[in-house]
């Protein structure tokens, strides 16, 4: 979609190229200093798994702690189909939200996800500590 | 030929043969010298009988008697007389000295050829590139996409967060294919490969924080990645579709995140699978089927954790990286979504 107003522009190749390579460098530093800290402190295990015994603090993984700390506050049955729910409306969403594209639409889209962040920053935290 | 060259090239080749002898000679006598004044055994005595040892296992004896490694220092000289010889000294030598060798020859060959054809000397990059642009045409179709201009907004680094998740993506493909060189995925075999990998494999224990780590950080990345597109309003029409790809990315993320984290075996793994797939199992009428499916029967055992290695080694990396090409191809075809 062409507009009329003259907007500035930067050459793909080597401008754009050069500050991509730059991120991708300083990422892979940042993995080289995780690997040399992994040998100093390394992720480690826990016993090896024991059908017989169950641990005291049963725990997912920290980014299914939403969803688990949920569950403890609803019904079993309507905890288990939020996934599948959230799932199928984050698919069909751009169909739901037909209306025009504003200023307006944007700072409320803005001001939903921080709150949705807020929400499930607070869940994992509290899945994490009870 | 002028006579000036030939001054040149005479003194050239001179210089060269002067300082050849001249080297050889000084790191000759530096060697023997260096031999003569250390007082180390022969080699012969300090290595290891390696049949006496292998007999020795065979026949079960204990082996208390395993000599102990020889003691000598390493140096200099030990190389240049050819005594040092671990397991990287070969290719130590052949890498420094190979690539000498591939620096002389191209220099003689560089020479010989601007000598006879009398033309100024092409790069190898440039006779490759003209090598396949005659065959496939490649220029205008790369020059198509690289002089493609930018605009200045998408260049801020909010424009960034998915391609960092991609290039985490890789990262986690390089670090996963280097821990199932060792990795064994059955019940014995996956805690002591583990801890094989964290206490032996050189690097191991680093390769696993990256991938550990790599994965924790995609998960965030995704979900940065998908509020930034959210709140720029980038999957209104025309972009629903890949707004859609997007989702099933994050579910196939996830479900990364969710297979890998039974891989180690220990209680902390077994526990959390077993709550996670309980979530699923909770959902009415087909929610049983799904966990027996995904548990390979009532319980996780050697079968689960079979599958779910195939599920993160082989299933999931092949869905992941077809939707993301869709992903990419899609981005590149409408372009980003300009702000507001």
């Amino acid at each position: 979609m062409m507009t009329e107003k003259t907007e500035k522009t930067i050459p793909f190749y080597p401008d754009h190229v050069r500050t991509e390579a730059r991120v991708v460098m300083i990422m892979i530093l940042i993995a080289f200093v995780f690997g040399v800290l992994g040998l100093i402190f390394p992720v480690g295990l826990e016993d090896p798994a024991d059908p017989m015994n169950t641990p005291e603090h049963v725990k997912p993984e920290w980014y299914f702690l939403a969803v688990y700390q949920i569950l403890k506050y609803i019904p079993k049955t309507a905890g288990a189909l939020l996934l599948p729910v959230a799932l199928i409306v984050a698919l069909i969403y751009p169909f739901i939200d037909r209306k025009e594209d504003n200023k307006k639409q944007m700072r409320i889209r803005l001001i939903g996800s921080v709150i949705f962040t807020i929400v499930l920053v607070v869940l994992t935290i509290l899945g994490q500590v009870s | 030929m002028n006579t000036k060259l030939l001054r040149i090239l005479r003194f050239s080749l001179y210089l060269f043969l002067f300082g050849g002898v001249i080297f050889l000679t000084a790191s000759t006598v530096h060697a023997q010298v260096m031999k003569a004044n250390s007082v180390s055994t022969p080699i012969e005595n300090n290595s290891p009988n390696w049949d006496q040892i292998a007999s020795a296992v065979d026949t079960g004896e204990a082996n208390a008697e395993m000599p102990p490694p020889p003691e000598k220092d390493q140096c200099l000289h030990c190389h240049i007389a050819g005594e040092e010889t671990n397991l990287w000294t070969p290719l130590a030598r052949w890498s420094i000295f190979g690539t000498f060798g591939l620096i002389f020859a191209f220099g003689v060959f560089r020479s010989a050829s601007v000598w006879k054809t009398k033309k100024p000397w092409v790069p190898f990059t440039t006779r490759v590139g003209d090598f396949i642009d005659e065959r496939y045409q490649l220029r205008d179709f790369l020059s198509k996409i690289l002089d493609k201009p930018v605009p200045t907004w998408a260049t801020r680094w909010w424009y960034c967060l998915g391609g960092i998740t991609a290039f985490l993506f890789v990262i986690l493909g390089a670090t996963g294919i280097m821990l199932a060189f060792y990795y064994q995925p059955t019940p014995e075999g996956a805690y002591a490969s583990i801890q094989y990998i964290e206490t032996q494999v050189r690097f191991g224990a680093g390769v696993r924080m990256i991938h550990h780590w790599s994965a924790n950080g995609m998960v965030i990345m995704c979900f940065a990645h998908m509020l930034r597109v959210f709140i720029t309003g980038a999957f209104k029409p025309p972009r629903e579709l890949n707004w859609g790809s997007g989702v099933i990315l994050i579910v196939a993320t996830l479900m990364f995140g969710f297979t890998g984290y039974l891989l180690p075996w220990d209680q902390t793994a077994y526990w959390a699978s077993t709550v996670g797939s309980e979530i699923v199992g909770g959902i009415p009428d087909i929610g049983t089927l799904i966990l027996v499916f995904m548990r390979v029967g009532w319980d996780i055992s050697a079968a689960t954790l079979n599958r779910f290695y195939t599920l993160h080694v082989l299933v999931l990396p092949i869905v992941l990286v077809t939707v993301m090409g869709l992903h990419f191809l899609m981005v590149r075809r409408q372009g980003l979504k300009e702000p507001l």
